[in-house]
């Protein structure tokens, strides 16, 4: 899944004003990614969050000194998505390879219901908080 | 997973295209510190933070992409891209080995011989894909990359 290109950068600005276009590029992703990726079935959207997921906590570790306390929460939340989408991930890498022995592919199906279900409920308890709309409002730019 | 390194002498007022300068030469450094032993397949976790540290630096090239010569900057994140795309195809087959190797006492008798075969067929898929991964760890041409990653943090400075 390509980046979203991020408008209006400046190599001769500040960092902060630079990263906060960033992320706000990045939070857009996540959130349009989010909707049919809670579809259970959709391994692909689900795989296309987790790289959102990834670039969003990776621009916030660059950026993070320099965009106050509501970037940490939002790594964090980002990082978590990426960990349990990643492992909903390995269950689909392995399906395939499994075929044949069905105890190994139910165990495998099993495991990524379960992860799945740990996915939405991840994701609700994001909707909730919402670390996302905390580090936006934190933006001067 | 390793945490990723703290940048010296960050600063947030200072030129996005200093900040890329600074990233960089961090991250860069951290993914040939991983390189040692990453071919060792009784020690996957060297690949894995050799990964997480090819991931990082991949991201701060797209993060700070317009503050560097826009062809140096496609041939390095080329570079870098397949690096990281090499030590993705091993890392799959070491996770789903661990997987596998972690639930074949679990098998119902009648499946083991079938988990047994499918485990041999990992190990056999993890070592073409190390077989894969060599040469783009070799020290000549990860000295390359990290030569061609000083000079696009250079010419940010400038």
């Amino acid at each position: 899944m390509k980046a979203r290109p991020v408008e209006g950068l400046d190599p001769a600005a500040p960092l902060r004003p630079n990263a906060e276009r960033i992320v706000r590029t990045r939070l857009g992703e996540l959130r349009d990614l989010a909707g049919p990726a809670l579809d259970p079935a959709a391994s692909t959207a689900q795989h296309d969050l987790r790289i959102a997921a990834k670039r969003l906590r990776y621009v916030l570790e660059i950026a993070e000194t320099c965009l106050g306390p509501e970037a940490k929460a939002a790594r964090r939340a980002a990082k978590d998505l990426q960990a349990v989408l990643g492992e909903i991930h390995d269950c689909d890498v392995m399906l395939p390879g499994a075929w044949g022995i069905e105890s190994l592919r139910e165990m495998l199906r099993t495991r990524r219901e379960l992860l799945f279900r740990r996915f939405v409920e991840l994701w609700r308890e994001h909707e909730a908080r919402d670390p996302w709309s905390a580090l936006e409002s934190a933006f001067t730019g | 997973m390793a945490r990723a390194r703290e940048v010296p002498g960050f600063d947030c007022e200072e030129p996005f295209a200093r900040a890329a300068a600074r990233v960089v030469e961090v991250r860069a450094a951290e993914v040939f510190e991983h390189a040692d032993g990453v071919l060792d397949t009784d020690e996957i976790e060297r690949l894995h933070d050799m990964r997480v540290a090819t991931r990082r630096l991949r991201a701060a090239l797209e993060v700070f992409a317009p503050c560097f010569p826009r062809k140096r900057h496609r041939k390095a994140l080329k570079r870098v891209k397949a690096l990281a795309d090499a030590l993705g195809e091993r890392r799959d087959r070491d996770v789903s080995f661990e997987f596998l190797a972690g639930i074949a006492a679990e098998a119902p008798a009648g499946d083991r011989a079938a988990v047994g075969a499918l485990a041999e067929r990992l190990r056999e898929e993890q070592r073409e894909a190390n077989e894969a991964l060599a040469p783009f760890v070799a020290p000549k041409r990860l000295k390359k990359l990290r030569r061609r990653l000083l000079e696009l943090a250079k010419a940010a400075r400038s």
